[in-house]
């Protein structure tokens, strides 16, 4: 990709959005009776994440060398140890790692700038990038790999996503990493897995494992409606397969802690986690040859569980079981009472499971939009809510980026970085009374931790510095 | 929408996502009569009229569904639009599977209380045929 | 009809007649098997990991969970080996055993008590290698096994209303004066406090709420709507990132402090955490996201397009008529060159010369129009043959019946013949990772609601058959 052009009239400074301040606790609780705002109160000062620097971390005695270049599912696991308090070192080729130069539609005027070098960095990648120093090694180079082996003995994971055996190639595998420090957990993140007949097959980025897993055919509307398989709008697979990749690296290093004293090889791949989370796809199949259709925004195994249109936009009402079914039905029997009537008087809806047939789930719906047709997603929600029914609206990134409960809760968080300036992220939700995760930084440029972290594991000097920043291995 | 035939008092479906919005015709599933509909953001722009065409115009879009006034379903071919399916046969009820797809044994029918050992299936336990 | 079978002709890689692959046909994609492929095989050999050790030896969690939030945290422990008692409410169970795809497949019994109706599929996956207890919350008995259980217990997930167990007097408050080392995992849709705190949540209303519904689908102007995950993403994976924080929080005590805690986990939460560039640019720049259909907005040439023929147009199952669709992924120049040469649009070259042109919205619609048209005489599979010969990064988008049946992921384990003891032979998704010394795994799927009463209250509580009798009469167990 071609170098960027200048931010012309840039934002700096305060960012124009969010448009509202969080609601204070007073307006939150102030109409509670003492009695209901007790357990929330009592919540709140133990998991309110602006206390989170109080707390102890849970991984902060762990180092983690994140070698994972150009796939989001390497750096979401690290980013995911990050949170939690692991010192991550992400380590990228001299000029960085090619998702920095990512950015929506090209757009470079979207890319963020550091404030000491203004050197530009995608959004998308700037959001993985939490809490991690940045440093760069070419291990395409033996000298850049020579200096693997000896951080190798400092960290106690490393993440890598070279191509099937490449580091073993190298000399820098797990059998050949885990001599030099038996107490390594390493882990290989993929698509599809660096061992089995399609481990050559190439394809790095999601929706490779979307595809591969069976994720997007069953994503859309059916044929029968007009749709066709959908991807993710994100790279939802990358996210599903780091998180077990962080899971796994946990599991390890307890294992290793408690037990065995000893590291071990991990492998996680985005299409098994997906594969993993495809809820009945398999057993279904299994049992009769079923293949699972694509069922829109209604559910093959709930009903009422699903997204309709309606007056301002898409509405989720869900409610499974029996007591929902009928609070539901009474609260649109107050408006439209021919509605609740028709429901009421069918005798094949009785029955939680005599529900789910495709033809039941059309009446149902039909006649549920009867009433949300007329109801806007925040009446809607007002009149269902009161009932205890789940149900909201599609929210847009906007209307995500400014609801009051996401805001209080500092899901939804502006934070001020020391780089980057203002940056508005969504924080980590695995909230904590005493080991919570937390956001410290948004991210690094490329190589700005390379002095303080190689002179502190390997003891480099200046001369080391100007030697290897000559020859492009650091 | 609901679409009530006033002819046969069959309740045709115009499910919510091909219909919210909408103009053109479709069929009564009880007496395939065809209507001319026009639906904007899920409310009848005008109420259905009757107009000529013949059932199997293709330019029909068919009810999602449709019953009787006593519930009773009127769906089949050239009926109802199509159901996104699974397997070729479908569908509905609970379907007895003693086999799975390669052949061995799976618990997928009711049980009677004597083929039971405790919370186990017997004859899952002692590999036995099912009746 | 339905009876008869047509044999299909073999696409390329793909797939096999439902059912076990033969021996070596695995190797016929790839250059064969080298000496780290053997090593990797060998390391994380799915026959052989129940020669051994578990990570959660020896820890005990209890999951008064239903649906698929709670649950799956729990079952995601259960695979690394811990120790898992489901509790459910006696008879009824929990909802999810009540929800079957299209009400068809079932397994029997539900229970000791009706072995006439059965488990619905939505309950397989989240339940792994747990023991099933029935136990009903509220009343006051119940309460005093509760504390029984939870003094030996290293971790309890929850994911009733907020504050519905504290008000049973069963909540983290209670329960850390009976046990301080317990680690309280709460997981739930909108989190415990805060303006928002008494809504209830399901998957779809996290997906929806969060923000990853309206980026997801076929954007307005192509007639799509916003489209959901159809898996139960906001609960699969949320409960991944509970049992991430509560294998953390294991770590932490058993390393360092000894203590117990709190962890709150919030769905909504977790899927805005999901929404990469979209909350950063809309706080630079105050520019929303939207759909962007099956393409994708970094990326182009990455896209998942149309191919006009069916795979299996004579198949009597109605998934397999369907036209095929296809990932074609060549988003740098070279690749973008042999691509465009390879569907005899050479000229496209010259029009979109760098990957910033490319990836422009306007580009966009044209080069994938492009991409479509020349695909429409062709299956999936023949655009892949003629991609792969170029080079090109393809990704057929599979169904379930082809990706269950491929050997890839039958040798790998991650797709395999689960022998449960109580339900037969069924085919079950494996674990998400793999370990090469302390490998996840799936002993059983699930199991009847009750089915380890005597067992667990026996060795836990000390309950004596006649006391089992009495309490199973009354209905609190």
């Amino acid at each position: 990709m071609a170098e960027p052009e200048t931010l012309k009239g840039g934002r700096r400074g305060r960012p124009p959005w969010p448009a509202t301040p969080p609601p204070t606790a007073e307006e939150v609780y102030g109409s509670l009776s003492e009695q209901a705002r007790e357990y929330p109160k009592f919540l709140e000062s133990i998991v309110h994440p602006d206390k989170a620097f109080n707390k102890p971390e849970a991984l902060d005695r762990v180092r983690v060398l994140d070698c994972s270049t150009g796939m989001i599912i390497g750096h979401w696991a690290s980013s995911m140890l990050a949170e939690l308090g692991g010192e991550v070192i992400q380590v990228e080729p001299p000029g960085g790692d090619p998702l920095r130069r990512l950015t929506p539609f090209g757009r470079k005027e979207y890319m963020a700038r550091d404030k000491q070098r203004g050197e530009p960095v995608g959004l998308h990648f700037l959001h993985e990038m939490r809490n991690k120093l940045a440093i760069t090694l070419d291990l395409e180079k033996k000298e850049g790999r020579d200096i693997l082996k000896k951080l190798a003995a400092h960290v106690d994971v490393i993440i890598e996503n070279g191509t099937p055996g490449q580091w073993d190639k190298w000399g820098i595998g797990y059998r050949q990493l885990s001599k030099l420090n038996p107490r390594l957990v390493y882990c290989w993140v993929g698509q599809r897995g660096q061992w089995g007949p399609l481990k050559d097959k190439p394809g790095m980025r999601d929706p490779v494992a979307q595809c591969a897993s069976g994720f997007v055919h069953g994503t859309g509307d059916p044929k029968e409606f007009g749709g066709r398989p959908t991807r993710s709008g994100m790279w939802v697979a990358d996210h599903v397969g780091g998180t077990a990749a962080a899971m796994g690296i946990v599991a390890a290093l307890l294992h290793r802690e408690r037990t065995s004293g000893k590291g071990q090889f991990i492998e996680a791949t985005a299409a098994e986690g997906i594969i993993r989370i495809l809820d009945y796809n398999w057993v279904w199949h299994g049992m009769d040859g079923s293949i699972r259709p694509r069922y829109g925004n209604w559910d093959l195994a709930i009903n009422i569980y699903a997204v309709n249109p309606c007056k301002d936009g898409y509405m989720m009402v869900g409610g499974g079981h029996d007591r929902l079914w009928y609070r539901i039905w009474k609260t649109v029997g107050d408006e439209v009472p021919q509605v609740e009537e028709e429901i009421l008087a069918d005798t094949n809806l009785r029955n939680i499971s005599e529900r789910l047939p495709h033809t039941r789930q059309v009446k149902t719906y039909t006649l549920l939009c009867e009433w949300l047709k007329d109801n806007t997603r925040a009446e809607a929600e007002r009149k269902l809510v009161r009932q205890e029914v789940a149900s909201g609206g599609v929210l847009a990134v906007h209307e995500v980026a400014e609801y009051p409960h996401f805001k209080y809760r500092r899901q939804v968080q502006e934070f001020d970085d020391q780089l980057y300036g203002k940056v508005l992220v969504a924080s980590s939700p695995n909230l904590a009374e005493k080991i919570p995760a937390r956001l410290k930084w948004i991210g690094r440029p490329v190589g700005h931790d390379n002095e303080e972290v190689y002179r502190r594991l390997l003891g480099f000097t200046r001369d080391d510095f100007d030697r290897l920043g000559e020859r492009r291995v650091i | 929408m609901l679409l009530k035939c006033p002819k046969c008092g069959v309740k045709n479906y115009l499910d919510p996502y091909p219909f919210w919005n909408f103009k053109g015709k479709t069929k009564c599933a009880g007496c395939d009569v065809v209507y001319a509909v026009e639906i904007a953001n899920g409310s009848s722009v005008r109420p259905p009229q009757p107009v000529s065409g013949t059932p199997k115009d293709p330019d029909l879009l068919l009810p999602g569904f449709a019953d009787t006034p006593d519930n009773k379903p009127v769906t089949g071919d050239g009926k109802t639009r199509p159901a996104p399916r699974a397997r070729a046969d479908v569908y509905g009820k609970p379907k007895p599977i003693v086999r799975n797809s390669r052949g061995r044994l799976v618990a997928g029918r009711p049980l009677k209380p004597e083929e039971l050992v405790g919370s186990r299936a017997r004859y899952v336990a002692e590999g036995k045929e099912p009746k | 009809m339905a009876a008869k079978r047509t044999r299909k002709r073999k696409p390329l890689t793909l797939p096999l007649p439902s059912g076990e692959r033969r021996r070596g046909e695995g190797r016929r994609v790839g250059q064969g098997e080298g000496d780290f492929e053997r090593y990797c095989r060998q390391t994380f050999n799915p026959a052989a990991v129940f020669g051994k050790p578990e990570v959660l030896k020896g820890y005990r969690v209890l999951s008064c969970t239903q649906y698929i939030l709670g649950p799956s945290c729990a079952a995601y422990l259960g695979e690394l080996g811990a120790e898992v008692i489901k509790i459910e409410l006696p008879r009824r169970g929990e909802p999810m055993r009540h929800s079957t795809p299209g009400n068809e497949g079932f397994l029997y019994p539900l229970s000791r008590w009706v072995p006439q109706s059965g488990t619905g599929l939505g309950f397989f996956g989240a339940n792994f290698n747990e023991y099933f207890i029935s136990m009903d919350f509220h009343r006051p008995e119940a309460r005093e096994l509760i504390y029984k259980l939870a003094a030996k217990a290293d971790i309890m997930v929850e994911n009733y209303r907020p504050g519905t167990f504290d008000r049973w007097g069963i909540g983290y408050r209670q329960l850390r004066e009976i046990n301080p080392r317990l680690i309280y995992v709460w997981t739930g849709g909108f989190g415990g406090w805060g303006p928002g705190r008494v809504r209830a949540s399901y998957d779809i209303l996290g997906q929806a709420q969060g923000g990853a519904f309206s980026i997801t689908g076929q954007p307005e102007e192509m007639g799509g709507s916003p489209s959901k995950h159809t898996i139960w993403l906001a609960d699969y994976w949320g409960g991944m990132m509970g049992a991430l924080h509560a294998l953390s929080a294991l770590y932490w005590r058993d390393t360092v402090s000894g203590q117990g805690t709190f962890l709150e986990y919030s769905q909504v939460h977790g899927v805005s955490r999901q929404l990469e560039y979209a909350l950063p640019l809309y706080g630079r720049h105050g520019i929303i996201r939207e759909r962007w259909g099956n393409w994708d907005t970094q990326l182009c040439v990455h896209g998942i397009i149309k191919c006009g023929k069916s795979s299996y147009p004579k198949s009597d199952n109605p998934q397999e008529q369907e036209e095929g669709y296809i990932l074609i992924s060549a988003y740098e120049d070279g690749d973008f060159a042999r691509l465009t040469k390879a569907i005899g649009q050479e000229k496209m070259v010259r029009l979109y010369k760098s990957h910033d042109v490319r990836v422009r919205p306007e580009s966009q619609r044209e080069i994938y129009a492009a991409l479509e048209a020349w695909a429409k005489d062709k299956t999936k599979e023949q655009v892949a043959q003629i991609l792969d010969r170029a080079r090109i990064i393809t990704q057929p988008v599979w169904n379930a019946k082809e990706v269950a049946s491929h050997p890839h992921w039958r040798d790998r384990g991650s797709i395999f013949w689960l022998d449960d003891p109580t339900y037969g032979d069924l085919l079950s998704q494996g674990p998400a990772y793999k370990m090469s010394d302390t490998p996840p795994r799936v002993k059983w799927a699930l199991k009847p609601i009750g089915a380890d009463n005597e067992f667990i209250y026996g060795k836990l509580c000390g309950l004596s058959a006649e006391e089992l009798k009495r309490l199973e009469a009354e209905e609190i167990i």
